[in-house]
């Protein structure tokens, strides 16, 4: 190289700075666009990888249906290249935060996994936690504050019902971070709302169930000497895999066994217990029965002899009475004789009274005369003349008199005697009658009171006798509820006896499942996040490199065009090709250089920076992205680019290099003005205005501008309209999907092993709730659709009833719009896996279920579908075709119109009813969904700012080349004297023109979509 | 440098003068801001350059249609194109026209705005004797008969005899400016 030449190459730079600084643009645009994109990936997957390694995150990781114990873990330790094995305790609970409920994940901090202290410190004794960052936010929760978990209490080996926790009321000591829920999301769970809310870790000394471990975590030897993800790590795990594969099985069986032992034992201790158990309490009833006959029989003797008593003092009585009423009898006659024999005596006496007054009347007379012959005897006695006769005879007379008085006299004593008599005697009669009623009156007291007393004897003996009766029949009433009691309880007893041998024979066979990193939600989208990077990687900068190309090779051509009387001065003064050419070859090169090495220290840096900023919208990891520079990358890129301008430039060199001198310092003729096609079509271009004509020639003028302009901005329309596309795409996914097509808002996994009447059942009771308008039973089933050498995995959905889908799934044709039934053997298929797998509507394909059992069936429709992949057939096509009963497994229900909390509360009461495994709601997955969603939006923007960026850049320089090239031209017709407007208008409208075709004939936004065919992304938009 | 092109650049108001004032038909160009510059120039002056500038993407007819389009009194173009005797090549592109040809359309498009001054650059400067002398011919005959102010600057001495007024110019003045009472014809110029 001479001095000279280099001299003058410097000095063009500086000349034509805008122009190298174009170049030197392209090219940085160029290789940082491709060294970033292609950086990114890797640079992901390296600070997965660091964050794994730093908190020594498993490698395999195992999970068993009925757990895993200590023995496992021996077994497992034997296997070679184990470094670590960790078994630990996963569970879900549920935390009641101002009468919410929120759903946990609870975890242990181990020596794996290990979780990322943020605050605070990590839990040290049983009532201690620390928790996620935004659970304090979100819940207005401080370090030091307590929290309540309830966890559904846990079954031991031996089938008791333990907690899971010593302590549920725990201390919140500090937050951190998991490196096992990268992701936002934090998956399913079969409590509550069934999506898990936040995770905590606890100390592994508050478990109390702690003799089964939910999974093993495993840290294999060496590993951390791959990055993760990639083939020679994954190559190396699956290894040990396998390993673990192997004695699977065998440790399958012996936990089935040791369980089967253990409940045997256990049932077997029971039945002895129950039995012993059993015999007592028979006996006893026996000895209660034996007791209360014995009272019985008491009781019979007793009132028996009270009977006996009773007739003994009746008859006593009897008598006793009797006698006092003959007594009374004799009494009363005596009376009777005595007042007969009183009235005669009377009688007699009245007789005697006659008698006597009679005899008082003859005395009367008698005195009567003999006052009379007294005094006449007195008057005689006293007068003599009255003879002594007479007076003799009168004396006579009255001494007779005197007698007859006397004898009168006497008799009536006598009557009185006799009266006086009479009397005595009645009255002793009386007397003797009132002695005898005056001691039968007193016998009979005593017979009354001796009566009273041995009655009321005998009553209080009966009285005792009705107690001990009663009390009797109560005992046996109780007896007999304790008889029915102990029955009852032998009825129970024997149920669970049998029950727990049913149990045992029901006990599982456990399954392992020997799960990778990929198990790991969080870790799983990640990976496929970074594929998704890479496959846009590939495809992104190549527009890049053909833009930069292009625009490289007009601004050389004009360049050296612009040059081509120097270069034919140097030709003439005797440099050769070479010597002339490496000017421009240098000064591309340099710019190549200089923008490829910027482009590669900005791209490195920036690209893998905001790509990752975009990611932690979905991931949270460390905050930063590992860069590196890898030369490789960045070494192809800057390659690729010098390719692409150095051999532009050469191109350009070259084509002038090959005149003579005397032509090249000759000034170029201009390009020849030339008809153009459409003038020929008279009556169009008789339309065009003057200015119009002007243009569509200068159009088709420079063909290579025309071409360039049209393809840069095509790269360019193409990059935007993918952006704005998949922006497009993504916004109406989910309309279309959840509106169009699944009309349903809840899908509902039956547990297994449901009987058809418990399900319909339970269908029924759904049915009848208000809240739900409609229930569709189904069957949904994994397989995956073959198409020759093309394989998807889709879900196969066969409907209970042939047509019952609709309203609920709605299947419409992808051509005809028009409402599609299920055929009988044959099926309908969603478009975009008809698409995937090169298929149309009459082909026949291959079903292989998860059996690995393949079918083969026609299609009939190709439906719409915007999200997943699924597969539509018919009850009978099924059975037709798989020979197997058919079997519900799924509801799709239908609500009626509902809030979200009412919903909320639906979902809630569904996912606690004993028949749900579990519950999808439309609503969240649209959330999910739009999460994921948000995320592509900036790799949209990305696209959108990049485009723009290039198209920037191509238009720049095109505008550039296209001024100094007719620069002559404008100068003419300014001096023509068009204003300033006019000439911008004359020299940009055929950019505006060109720009516009080139958007119009922009790449079909699917034809670039095919491009990122199996991506991820594709995958979700198309 | 004589300031012959400047003189005629100022003149044209295609160039600013720094002092003086230039006084076209009662206009002061000088005076003149851009906009109002540019419509000086679109309606009061026509244009003829030694390398013609013509837009090499039109045809004849269209260079000349180019400058009518934008001015109020134009003229027709066809016609102005037959005055300058290019009937036959109208609609030929520039390429496919000789140098003399070119610079009748040039002159063409130049008094097809019917215009208050025609200023000429060296207008036969690249065409050789015989058809330099027919352009000559051409621009005598429209100041005569189309009575237009045409300027023309050369720096061949020869051809002052042609002129109605002749200006000098050295070293960027105005040396001298003689008045021709009576104009030669362009025939008897010899050069």
């Amino acid at each position: 190289m001479k001095k000279a030449l280099f001299k003058d190459s410097v000095k063009e730079i500086r000349n034509t700075y805008k122009r190298f600084i174009s170049i030197l643009l392209m090219a940085f645009l160029g290789v940082g666009f491709f060294a970033g994109m292609r950086a990114t990936s890797p640079d992901m997957v390296d600070t997965i990888d660091q964050y794994y390694k730093e908190n020594q995150v498993y490698d395999i990781q195992i999970l068993s249906t009925l757990g895993l114990t200590e023995e496992d873990i021996e077994a497992i330790s034997k296997i070679d290249n184990i470094e670590t094995i960790v078994g630990t305790y996963e569970i879900d609970g549920i935390l009641d935060i101002e009468n919410k409920e929120v759903v946990t994940k609870i975890m242990c901090i181990e020596e794996l996994n290990q979780p990322i202290l943020l605050q605070g410190k990590l839990p040290e004794s049983q009532d201690e936690c620390v928790v996620e960052e935004n659970f304090l936010t979100t819940n207005n929760k401080e370090i030091g504050d307590t929290i309540e978990i309830e966890i559904e209490n846990t079954k031991n080996d031996e089938g008791e019902e333990i907690e899971y926790l010593n302590q549920s009321k725990l201390k919140i000591v500090g937050t951190v971070k998991s490196p096992l829920y990268i992701l936002r999301d934090r998956g399913t769970s079969s409590l509550g709302s069934g999506k898990i809310d936040y995770y905590i870790y606890i100390s592994k000394e508050n478990i109390k169930a702690s003799e089964i471990y939910t999974s093993l975590y495993i840290k294999v030897e060496n590993s951390e000497k791959y990055t993760t993800s990639s083939e020679k790590y994954e190559d190396y795990i699956a290894k040990v895999k396998e390993d673990i594969e192997d004695i699977k099985e065998e440790r399958e069986t012996e936990r089935h066994n040791k369980l089967v032992d253990i409940a045997t034992t256990k049932v077997e201790e029971t039945e002895t217990e129950f039995n012993t158990e059993k015999q007592n309490a028979q006996q006893q009833i026996e000895e209660a029965k034996q007791e209360i006959e014995n009272g019985k029989s008491e009781i019979k003797k007793t009132e028996s002899e009270l009977n006996t008593n009773k007739k003994e003092s009746d008859t006593q009585f009897t008598n006793a009475y009797n006698q006092i009423q003959t007594a009374k009898k004799t009494i009363a006659q005596n009376e009777t004789q005595l007042a007969t024999k009183e009235q005669e005596t009377n009688q007699q006496f009245s007789e005697l009274e006659g008698q006597k007054q009679d005899l008082q009347t003859q005395l009367a007379t008698v005195e009567n005369s003999l006052a009379q012959l007294e005094t006449q005897y007195d008057q005689m006695k006293d007068s003599p003349d009255i003879p002594e006769e007479q007076k003799q005879a009168i004396a006579t007379q009255i001494q007779s008199l005197e007698q007859s008085k006397q004898t009168i006299e006497a008799g009536i004593t006598q009557i009185n005697n006799a009266i006086a008599t009479g009397k005595q005697e009645i009255e002793n009669a009386k007397t003797q009658i009132q002695n005898a009623k005056n001691e039968l009156n007193n016998q009979e007291k005593q017979y009354e009171a001796k009566k009273k007393s041995t009655y009321s004897q005998l009553e209080s003996a009966k009285l005792e006798l009705e107690k001990a009766k009663t009390e009797l029949e109560t005992g046996e009433k109780e007896l007999e509820q304790k008889q029915k009691e102990f029955e009852e309880k032998i009825a129970q007893a024997e149920a669970k006896l049998i029950e727990a041998r049913e149990e045992i024979t029901n006990i599982e066979n456990p399954t392992w499942y020997v799960l990778d990193r990929y198990s790991n939600t969080g870790y799983n989208s990640f990976i496929q996040d970074t594929g998704s990077v890479e496959n846009i990687a590939q495809v992104f900068p190549i527009v890049f490199f053909i833009v930069a190309a292009l625009i490289s090779l007009t601004s050389m051509t004009r360049m050296v065009e612009e040059q081509r009387t120097e270069i034919g001065t140097l030709k003439a003064l005797g440099y050769n090709k070479l010597q002339i050419a490496s000017k421009y070859i240098i000064y591309a090169s340099l710019a190549c250089i200089l923008g490829g090495i910027l482009g590669m220290s900005v791209g490195f840096v920036l690209i893998p920076k905001i790509i990752w900023m975009m990611y932690q919208m979905m991931y949270q990891m460390t905050d930063s992205i590992q860069i590196s520079f890898n030369l490789t990358i960045g070494g192809i890129g800057l390659l690729l680019i010098c390719v692409c301008i150095i051999g532009a430039t050469i191109y350009a060199v070259l084509k002038e290099l090959v005149q003579t001198p005397a032509t090249l310092m000759r000034p170029k003729a201009p390009k020849m003005g030339k008809r153009v096609l459409l003038e020929k079509i008279s009556f169009i271009w008789k339309r065009l205005s003057f200015s119009q004509k002007v243009t569509v020639r200068n159009i088709f003028r420079y063909k290579k501008r025309f071409l360039m302009t049209i393809i840069g901005i095509l790269g360019c329309t193409a990059l935007i309209v993918a952006g704005f596309g998949i922006k497009d795409s993504i916004e109406c996914i989910m309309p279309n999907q959840f509106e169009k097509v699944f009309d349903y808002d809840m899908q509902i996994g039956l547990k297994n092993g449901l009987n058809e009447e418990q399900k319909q059942e339970y269908i029924t009771n759904l049915q009848e709730k208000t809240e739900i308008q409609k229930v569709l039973e189904a069957n949904v089933t994994y397989n995956t659709v073959i198409n020759q050498e093309n394989e998807e995995d889709v879900q196969l959905i066969v409907p209970k009833e042939q047509n019952d889908l609709d309203g609920v799934i709605n299947l419409t044709d992808v051509k005809t719009k028009q409402k599609v039934e299920l055929q009988e053997n044959e099926i309908c298929i969603t478009d975009k896996v008809a698409e995937l797998i090169g298929v149309k509507q009459g082909d026949t394909i291959t079903l292989k279920d998860s059996k690995d059992k393949e079918i083969q069936v026609k299609i009939s429709n190709v439906v719409e579908n915007y999200v997943e992949h699924y597969i539509y057939m018919s009850k009978v096509t099924y059975e037709n075709l798989y020979g197997e009963t058919y079997n519900t497994n799924v509801l799709f229900i239908k609500n009626n119109d509902l809030s979200e909390e009412q919903e909320e509360s639906l979902a809630t009461e569904i996912m606690n009813q004993s028949e749900v495994a579990s519950i999808s709601r439309i609503s969240t997955v649209m959330s999910m969904l739009d999460d994921t969603m948000k995320s592509l939006n900036y790799v949209v923007i990305i696209l959108i700012v990049s485009a723009g960026l290039l198209a920037f850049v191509v238009l720049y320089n095109l505008s550039n080349v296209n001024i100094s090239e007719r620069i002559r031209e404008l100068a003419t017709i300014k001096v023509l004297g068009f204003y300033d407007k006019e000439v911008y208008s004359y020299v940009t409208r055929e950019t505006v023109i060109l720009t516009a075709i080139g958007i119009a004939i922009r790449i079909n936004r699917r034809i670039f979509l095919k491009l990122l065919y199996h991506t991820e992304l594709a995958k979700l938009i198309c | 440098m004589h300031g012959k092109t400047t003189t005629l650049n100022i003149l044209g108001g295609m160039d600013t003068a720094t002092s003086g004032e230039v006084i076209v038909d009662s206009k002061e160009v000088t005076r003149l801001k851009n906009k109002e510059l540019i419509k000086y120039r679109r309606e009061d002056i026509g244009f003829v350059f030694q390398f013609y500038n013509l837009v090499q993407n039109l045809t004849a007819k269209e260079n000349v249609e180019l400058a009518t389009q934008i001015c109020k009194d134009s003229l027709n173009p066809e016609e102005v194109i037959k005055k300058v005797g290019l009937e036959d090549r109208m609609n030929n592109f520039p390429s496919q026209l000789s140098g003399g040809e070119q610079q009748r359309v040039a002159i063409a498009r130049a008094i097809a705005k019917n215009p208050k001054l025609l200023l000429c650059d060296e207008p036969i400067g690249a065409l050789d004797y015989k058809t330099g002398k027919q352009i000559l011919k051409l621009l005598q005959d429209t100041a005569r008969k189309e009575k237009m102010t045409v300027l023309i600057i050369t720096h061949n001495t020869a051809l002052a005899p042609m002129a109605d007024k002749v200006i000098h110019f050295k070293n960027g003045t105005a040396s001298a400016i003689e008045v021709n009472e009576n104009p030669m014809p362009v025939e008897q110029i010899e050069w």
